[in-house]
């Protein structure tokens, strides 16, 4: 205890700049979650911003306590956390709570949280960790196999929630984590490769049968054996413009989009988006998955474009913590929670302007949610941590 | 840092991901600035058209004056009582939203002391279609109900009072026909944008109000009310500001108006007054009439009512016109018949021609007659002469030239053109050649003939000018000088005889029109009794057509009461009494009434004496 707080002291040789954006963008949610509730006439809903400060407030403590902890510590911790996590996960599909249609959270002493949110930092660490011994020769298939494996097991029991957003998120964090360790680019386009046969036979045998005019049994077997609920199916089928109806499930996409749209270049004003106050972005989801829409519509391009660089300031800040890190652990630490970032603002934000599929992924320090807040600040400071005990001597 | 540093690979991927990840960034931005740039204003249409909805509201109408500004038709404010229902709103479903609107009508309702005039239907109704409007729980609040709600001093949020313009005439059945009513419109096609909301605007059913409807009616505004995903209202601003349609001045003078209907009362029938020097209409009069305010409500009534009260007699109203028309045979005559003022025929009492006797109305004849004579007189045998040596043709074109057998062109619909019979009518209709005795009875406006009081009075009014016939108006001009259509080539001395016979008729003291006589201001008149139907049920209309004053006519005037005794004795008096009202006179007869009552007074006096 005594050491931790020694290493508070440390806290000074933290990236200001990165803490600076990560401040900004946690003060921008507060406002715009704001904005999007406050027409409201429901009480709870009308003060979630006052609950988003909460989380924010929580959110800074898991912050400097990663920041201040030594990542080093996570080597030996690394199993018990991803352990814990798959525990959680596989709880979550007996005891979870259902709403609408998924079993996706835990009620534990009062708060409801998310497996899969610590699930993502968990890989993270325990991918870190793996990739991150010393000497590993990566063409060896064993390793690779293993690698496959700890991403495999937790993907698979978020897909049985089902949760394919959430599911679809650690497939390039895994990547791009393997990739940062250095693993060879022909193994990478090998397993890559597998990977889109693999969706290919699903996305296949979810809209071939009927194009190929099975019959309708048959179809339906073709539909069971891809997994995929009927709410999975029309997402994708409605992004992909094979079934076109505005009202249902597209309807967030267009709404969003017009709101986007009619941000213009300069937005029509804090508090002012028409889109959110007529309700036509329905308060349900533009305060956490479209939060994006709403800041888009409120303080137009620029205002977009303001987040983005906000955004590229923790990115950059977190490869910076890595290429300076002392060791392979904490590179790949910074590497993996860079990637989970921008693997989240990415879709959000093509999501929101219509580009993907209408998934539900938080927008990272924006979007209003307590678990993903907490592990967003966590995975904020552990960069901060490896920034810390850097070799002072490059860059 | 040495060369084969195993960092350098990684340092190198590490620049590689921060390099796609800003790549990424990029793209997005790239994908920002299409939609909030490029297709922003796109996506704002998007907006406004799935959020605003677009309220057509009818301008106000035009009111109607007579010629002095007395309003004849006007809008009065209808007070109603207006639910705001986004005011009234409640969370979750829309049932809660109309039980809420429904108990508030019910508290309202106890207060003003009404029932309520809508149902829990009407609440629904307004609730899926026109949401965003107010809705309106109670329309023309009476004064008291009013009172009781603004005194209740209760709040009620959601409630207010709302203003509609209602259509009025004051002057309650006064000048009804000219008038007409107003409907409501249906939706005009040539409207250019499409409305959410249409509220649609009066429109004239009849009369002026419908003949000048494109000059009344005022130009609809548009309202642009931004409704939020369930439809509520959010806000609203004007897109235009209806406007006011213009206001007309009638020619009409309200109280001779009033006076000529007045006249009528308990009759059948109709009064023209014209304005000779220019043919501007300053009464026109049809009886039995009908308040326009409530004709809504009335017409089926109305329709059925066998005294047909809805028809404007003075247009659509076509009568033989009887002994009215022989000034027309005489200025034929006159005029290009080789008959001579001077030349004299015998009246024994009736005309035979062919074996069949034509009759005289006055059974012992008027001897040896001259064409002045024979107007004050209304011989008809002199008539049935003059007719056949002038021949018809002459007859037929002077009536035809003067009006008779053609729409006047006055500017209300359903006029009647009346009949101006001639051979080929007559091969056509009857199939049968025009004969002699077709020209007598003709002659003295009997036969086939027809003619709408509005035609004689023009007659009347062009005998007294000197033969100028005009367009009648109905509506003020800014200018002074009538429609002339045309102007008869009348020679002098036809119009001496012709109006000098027709001076005798009221001011000479054997004249069949003497009772249309008024103090101090001499006329020209003609009477006229055209018998129609069976032999045997005979039935009567009295006319009566006049010009005066004699020397400058200011005015030329018809009237025709139907089923009545004779045009001396039911058509004159009221002759003299609307010119009394107009020149500020009195009549020199008694009325009729008083005549009857006289005479009673007097039998009795004799029976007392014997």
């Amino acid at each position: 205890m005594r050491d931790f707080i020694r290493q508070l002291g440390l806290l000074r040789y933290m990236n200001w700049a990165m803490v600076l954006a990560t401040l900004s963008l946690l003060i921008i949610g507060v406002m715009f979650v704001y904005s999007s509730c406050y027409i409201s006439e429901d009480l709870p809903v009308r003060t979630l911003y006052k609950r988003q400060v909460m989380w924010a407030l929580a959110g800074l403590l898991c912050y400097v306590f990663f920041a201040a902890l030594d990542y080093r510590v996570l080597r030996r911790w690394s199993w018990t956390v991803y352990a814990g996590c798959l525990v959680l996960l596989l709880a979550v599909l007996f005891v979870g709570t259902v709403r609408e249609g998924a079993q996706r959270w835990l009620t534990l002493v009062g708060f409801d949280i998310q497996p899969s949110e610590p699930a993502k930092l968990a890989l993270i660490i325990i991918l870190a960790r793996r990739l991150g011994l010393p000497g590993i020769y990566y063409a060896d298939w064993r390793r690779v196999g293993g690698v496959l494996l700890l991403l495999l097991v937790p993907v698979l029991l978020i897909l049985k929630q089902p949760d394919l957003g959430t599911a679809m998120v650690f497939v390039p964090i895994t990547f791009i984590m393997m990739y940062g360790a250095g693993v060879p680019l022909r193994t990478l386009g090998l397993i890559a490769l597998v990977a889109v046969l693999a969706v290919g036979c699903v996305l296949g045998a979810v809209f071939l049968p009927e194009k190929l005019g099975f019959s309708p049994e048959l179809q339906e077997k073709f539909t069971a054996m891809t997994g995929l609920s009927d709410y999975q199916r029309s997402r994708i089928m409605v992004f992909l413009g094979v079934a076109d109806d505005p009202l249902g499930v597209g309807w967030n996409k267009l709404q969003s989009e017009i709101a986007v749209g009619s941000g213009g270049l300069w937005g029509k004003g804090f508090r002012n988006g028409t889109q959110n106050i007529l309700g036509f972005l329905p308060r349900k989801v533009a305060p956490n998955d479209f939060i994006y829409s709403v800041i888009a519509e409120e303080t137009g391009f620029m205002g977009s474009l303001g987040v983005f660089l906000l955004y590229a300031m923790v990115f950059w800040g977190g490869i910076r913590a890595a290429l300076g890190a002392r060791d392979k652990l904490g590179r790949l630490l910074c590497v993996g929670v860079v990637a989970l970032l921008f693997c989240h603002v990415f879709i959000n934000i093509a999501m929101t302007v219509g580009l993907m599929p209408i998934t539900g992924l938080p927008l990272p320090l924006l979007s209003y949610g307590g678990s993903f807040m907490l592990v967003v600040m966590a995975a904020l400071g552990m960069m901060q941590s490896v920034h810390i005990r850097a070799r002072r001597v490059i860059y | 840092m040495e060369l084969n540093s195993p960092w350098d690979g990684e340092h190198l991927r590490l620049r590689v991901i921060i390099a796609v990840m800003f790549a990424g960034l990029l793209f997005l931005a790239g994908a920002l600035w299409r939609v909030q740039v490029l297709h922003g204003l796109e996506h704002a249409a998007r907006l406004d058209k799935q959020s605003i909805r677009r309220v057509r509201l009818p301008g106000l109408r035009g009111s109607i004056t007579d010629r002095h500004g007395t309003v004849l038709a006007g809008n009065r404010p209808s007070y109603c009582l207006a639910l705001y229902v986004e005011e009234l709103r409640q969370p979750g479903r829309s049932r809660q939203t109309i039980d809420e609107v429904v108990r508030v009508i019910g508290e309202i309702g106890e207060i003003i002391g009404l029932p309520a005039q809508v149902n829990r239907n009407d609440v629904r109704t307004h609730i899926r279609r026109r949401l965003p409007l107010p809705f309106l729980a109670w329309r023309d609040l009476s004064p008291e109900a009013l009172a009781r709600w603004v005194e209740s001093g209760v709040s009620f949020p959601g409630v207010d009072i709302h203003i509609e313009p209602v259509r009025e005439y004051p002057r309650g059945t006064v000048a009804a026909h000219v008038l007409g009513c107003v409907g409501r419109a249906g939706l005009s096609k040539d409207e250019h944008e499409p409305y959410h909301f249409y509220l649609p605007d009066m429109q004239g059913q009849f009369g002026v109000e419908r003949s000048f409807d494109a000059r009344l009616a005022g130009l609809a505004g548009g309202r642009l009310i931004r409704v939020d995903a369930s439809g509520f209202k959010h806000n609203e601003q004007f897109e235009r500001e209806p406007q006011k349609g213009e206001d007309l001045r009638l020619t009409l003078d309200a109280e001779i108006q009033a006076l000529a209907e007045s006249l009528m009362e308990g009759w059948r029938g109709a009064f023209v007054l014209l304005d000779a020097r220019n043919g501007d209409v300053v009464a026109m009069a049809s009886s039995p009439a009908f308040a326009p305010s409530r004709l809504g409500s009335q017409y089926g009534s109305l329709r059925k009512d066998p005294a047909l009260p809805l028809l404007n007699r003075a247009i659509e109203g076509q009568y033989p016109p009887g002994s009215t028309f022989k000034p027309l045979v005489a200025i034929a005559a006159l005029e290009n018949g080789g008959v001579s003022a001077s030349a004299r025929y015998d009246c024994p009492g009736y005309f035979e021609l062919g074996g069949v006797p034509f009759r005289c109305w006055r059974r012992s004849g008027h001897g040896s007659i001259g064409m002045r004579k024979s107007i004050e007189q209304s011989c008809n045998v002199y008539y049935y002469q003059v007719g056949l040596k002038c021949g018809y043709d002459r007859i037929y074109h002077m009536a035809d030239a003067v009006g008779f057998g053609h729409h006047t062109g006055i500017a209300l619909d359903l006029e009647m053109k009346g009949l101006l019979p001639n051979d080929t009518w007559k091969r056509r209709v009857l199939k049968d050649g025009w004969r002699s005795g077709d020209t007598c009875n003709v002659s003295i406006g009997q036969g086939a003939i027809l003619a709408t009081p509005l035609q004689m009075a023009l007659f009347a009014s062009a005998v007294g000018n000197g033969g100028r016939i005009y367009t009648p108006r109905i509506v003020t001009e800014p200018w002074e000088e009538g429609d002339l259509v045309k102007e008869m080539a009348w020679s002098a001395g036809t119009l001496a005889t012709v109006r000098g016979g027709m001076y005798d008729v009221v001011e000479a003291e054997t004249g069949t029109g003497r009772r249309a006589r008024i103090a101090g201001v001499p006329m020209g008149g003609k009477t006229g009794t055209a018998e129609y139907g069976p032999r045997e049920a005979r039935r009567k209309y009295a006319w009566m057509i006049a010009f005066a004053p004699y020397d400058n006519p200011q005015y030329g005037a018809a009237v025709i009461l139907e089923d009545a005794e004779s045009g001396g004795r039911t058509a004159a008096p009221r002759m003299a009494r609307l010119m009394a009202g107009v020149f500020g006179s009195k009549p020199v007869f008694p009325s009729p009434e008083e005549e009857a009552a006289a005479a009673a007074a007097a039998s009795g006096q004799e029976g007392v004496a014997l």
